[in-house]
């Protein structure tokens, strides 16, 4: 129960840090009052929850996070580019602690690092400056308001947790302790609700606690204590007032002005039921839920059952020919189909959410190489299944990576080809039937064709006469180990990663196209299912086998005649519309006979963007196809792509088109495959 | 249960494991430990796998699930079957490298399920035995019969263990 709590913890406080990132970066276009306020508050979850789930190391560092951005927030320290970069590495350093499992001797290492010290020092003397405009700033960990107060109140706080919250991860103990850092407390303990021994459940809370504080501390510092005990009945009064000893007799302050900001209407002692005030905040961000993804996993196999079912169910009513059953069977379809779309809609996330994390890549990079790049993303609002969100994120910070270091130009370098100093990457993403397209682009050098062709010759990969188009020499770069660049550099040039980024999209099912032109940019475009687990597919046999090619790569079917079938030169070649195709006999391919039926037919399909054609026995129609992965016994097959049931339960492999094509024919694969 | 003897260890591992589940390829006994077998079905209409490894030939559909079909008579260094029409296709869900999987191989016929009260288990002597020893966990005697109890864990990994290569 309480390592849910704490995982729950980590999840939200991983989602924080990701937004806090997008929210520092933001600044740099302006620091509005809603955009401080809404930095404040993350950081404040952090630290409050931290302490509260055993993450002491990280709430102690972000203390200080907090404590400069107070300033910031209270309009008292403008917001500028080395504090931005000051935010960013703070926000990096609290992702470090997040990752130690809770408080170990790790985190408390890093807490004591040189590093986390020197950041430290920097966000203090970000306060301590403002100290000298006429605040006192002493060496407790205190913010800056709270500091300023100088009468000090007696309050009288009730506490009675709510039976369930020690299973939620609530640490009276904890709170308490904060309090204690508030100013001087006793406590008691009020036992009126525990029960006979041998009716207490240990893991409820029963005590209820009465605590005096004296403190400088406002209201709603102390109400702040208790921001994640909401569901506990609280009540703070105030005994009385009395003036401390550096309190300045000409400014009587009440308690509340100076803080009024924070929260307003908590000056009355709050209902026992402790439903006031802080909550409300929550809930205005409660629309949506927060869900396992195993638990979409698991619902997605059921519903890719009932697919299948439902296929089955299809075929019986068809045997049967009952025009009642089969209006039944028709309503059902429909509303297996809506099902089968709310669901996946449910897995769908903007991809938003991998570009944001982009901003800080080619922030970083530029300042590091000395350009000026600047970013531009589009589609943001793109919708791409969770699986394929998780696993694109690389690739394209590759891609990026590329575009800043080889593509884009010197700012100097840029100006004497008369282009603008300030170069820029185009991100884009953008829906086209069951694909998504993800653009990225720059307004570089582009691609050094004659160094590829070069390389290529060296290499061994393409017979010196060649006659490649420049579009299909641009393609060589997504070869294992292909890379032009004279030098090593840190960020890329070691030609492991395009032949990697083309690996992860193989395995998503996707494709990727280079176009360059050179001394004008380089656009990379990507193409990828939209979702992994249901897709639409074309069913064809051979012999008596039965096959499932994807939709989105199949382009169209022909009909294979005698005179087609006839080889020329040793390749298949098949004329359509005045184009040439070559084309694969799937028999060969499967080392599997074909029923050796006269006319046969030809699946054309689009593989790295060529025409390839596959010569199967039958078409046999085409419907949705739920995707079960293949065993380790026949996962590393090439070109097949996964398995499905059939309508008569029988089970059909998945054909992977481009992992098919590529092991079976093109000179090129071949040589390099005897390179490597 | 019976005192501890020389082989005590392996016959409290059986102890542990609990009962068997006894099965016929070519009239010889086999048994797997009845916790790893998950359901027994008739023949099922099985998926050839192109490019297969010969281990693993096909896949079939159990419950809407695609499991891989192994061959377990070419790991043995046995004969085909004679007729394969006739055999029973046993599912066993086993730890293949840290992860459950489920896999399907047939028998042609599966015996009983006995209790495991074995005081012994011996090592399957080396002549007259066609079958790889890194398959195998050791033999017992059951009323005359000599049952071979099968090692799951290399009988069903994908790579063939490397004894059984030379």
């Amino acid at each position: 129960m309480i390592e849910q709590a704490v995982e729950a913890f980590v999840q939200e406080a991983t989602e924080i840090l990701a937004t806090l990132e997008d929210q520092i970066l933001s600044l740099e276009h302006g620091a509005t009052q809603q955009k401080v306020d809404e930095i404040f508050r993350a950081l404040h979850t952090v630290k409050g929850s931290g302490a509260m789930f055993g993450y002491t190391c990280l709430s102690r560092f972000t203390h200080h996070f907090e404590s400069a951005f107070e300033l910031v927030r209270a309009g008292k320290l403008s917001v500028d580019s080395p504090l931005i970069d000051l935010c960013l590495a703070a926000r990096d350093i609290m992702s470090e602690f997040l990752a130690f499992d809770g408080d170990n001797a790790g985190s408390r290492e890093l807490l004591d690092s040189a590093r986390v010290a020197e950041l430290v020092e920097k966000l203090g003397r970000l306060t301590g400056e403002d100290a000298a405009s006429g605040m006192s700033v002493g060496s407790t960990p205190k913010t800056a308001v709270e500091e300023m107060r100088l009468e000090r109140t007696h309050y009288r706080i009730s506490f009675v947790p709510e039976p369930h919250a020690l299973k939620n991860g609530m640490r009276p103990d904890l709170l308490i302790k904060e309090l204690a850092e508030l100013g001087e407390i006793s406590v008691r303990y009020d036992a009126s609700n525990v029960p006979a021994l041998s009716e207490l459940d240990p893991t409820e809370a029963c005590l209820g606690y009465v605590i005096t504080l004296t403190t400088t501390a406002s209201r709603s510092t102390i109400e702040d204590v208790f921001i994640f005990a909401d569901d506990a009945a609280l009540t703070l009064e105030e005994t009385e007032v009395t003036a401390s000893l550096v309190a300045d007799p000409s400014s009587p302050i009440p308690p509340e002005p100076t803080t009024g900001q924070e929260e307003t209407g908590a000056t009355d002692a709050r209902p026992a039921t402790g439903s006031a005030g802080p909550v409300a905040r929550k809930e205005v961000r409660s629309e949506s839920i927060r869900v396992a993804s195993s638990r979409l996993d698991d619902m997605m196999d059921s519903l890719g059952e009932l697919v299948i079912a439902q296929a089955r169910l299809d075929a019986v009513a068809q045997d049967i020919d009952d025009p009642t059953l089969e209006s039944v069977v028709e309503e059902v379809s429909r509303l297996v189909v809506g099902l089968r779309d709310a669901t996946l809609s449910i897995r769908m996330l903007p991809i938003e959410t991998v570009f944001g994390k982009f901003k800080r890549v080619v922030r970083d990079l530029a300042s590091d190489l000395g350009k000026e790049i600047q970013l531009i993303t589009e589609g943001g609002e793109t919708e791409v299944d969770k699986n394929v969100i998780d696993r694109i994120g690389e690739p394209i910070v590759h891609m990026i990576r590329n575009s800043i270091d080889h593509g884009i130009e010197a700012a100097d370098a840029r100006e004497a080809a008369g282009k603008k100093r300030m170069g820029t990457v185009r991100l884009s993403a953008r829906q086209e039937g069951g694909e998504i397209l993800i653009a990225i682009e720059d307004n570089g050098g582009g691609l050094d064709t004659d160094a590829i062709r070069g390389r290529a010759i060296e290499r061994g990969l393409i017979p010196e006469e060649n006659t490649l188009s420049e579009h299909d020499l641009h393609q060589l770069i997504f070869e294992p180990g292909f890379s032009t660049a004279k030098e090593v550099t840190s960020v890329s040039g070691r030609g492991v990663g395009m032949d990697a980024v083309k690996t992860t999209l193989d395995a998503l099912g996707g494709t990727i196209d280079v176009f360059a032109r050179q001394g004008r940019g380089t656009r990379v475009i990507l193409r990828l299912p939209v979702t992994m687990a249901i897709i639409d597919g074309l069913r064809i046999r051979l012999g008596e086998s039965v096959y499932v090619i994807p939709l989105s790569s199949v382009e169209e079917c022909v009909e294979l005649s005698d005179h087609d079938a006839a080889r020329r030169s040793g390749r298949s070649v098949l004329e359509i519309r005045n184009e040439m195709v070559p084309f694969l006999e799937l028999e060969h391919l499967f080392g599997q006979s074909g029923d050796g039926q006269a006319k046969r037919r030809v699946v054309i399909v689009r593989v790295d963007g060529a025409r390839v054609g596959l010569v199967v026995d039958d078409i046999l129609g085409q419907g949705q196809t739920v995707i079960k992965s293949l065993s380790s016994f026949h996962s590393s097959i090439p070109g097949l792509g996964g398995a499905t049931i059939l309508g008569d339960g029988r089970v059909a492999l998945i054909i992977d088109v481009a992992t098919l094509v590529r092991s079976a024919d093109v000179p090129r694969a071949a040589s390099v495959r005897r390179a490597a | 249960m019976t005192a501890a003897t020389r082989f005590a260890s392996e016959a409290d591992l059986l102890r542990e494991e609990g009962p068997l589940l006894v099965f016929r390829l070519d009239e010889e006994a086999f048994a797997i430990t009845v916790t790893a077998v998950h359901e027994i079905l008739d023949v099922q209409p099985t998926t050839p796998v192109p490019n297969a490894d010969l281990f693993a030939p096909g896949v079939i559909n159990v419950r809407g699930v695609v499991v891989p079909v192994v061959d377990i008579r070419h790991r043995l260094m046995m004969e085909q079957a004679t007729d394969p029409s006739r055999a029973r296709i046993i599912v066993v869900e086993v730890v293949i490298d840290e992860t459950t999987q489920k896999l399907a191989f047939a028998a042609d016929t599966v015996e009983d399920v006995i209790e495991a009260d074995i005081t012994r288990v011996e090592k399957v002597p080396d002549l007259g035995a066609v079958w790889p020893q890194s398959y195998l966990r050791g033999a017992f005697r059951l009323k005359d019969e000599l049952i071979i109890l099968l090692n799951t864990e290399t009988l069903f990994h994908p790579k063939a263990a490397s004894q059984a290569a030379a």
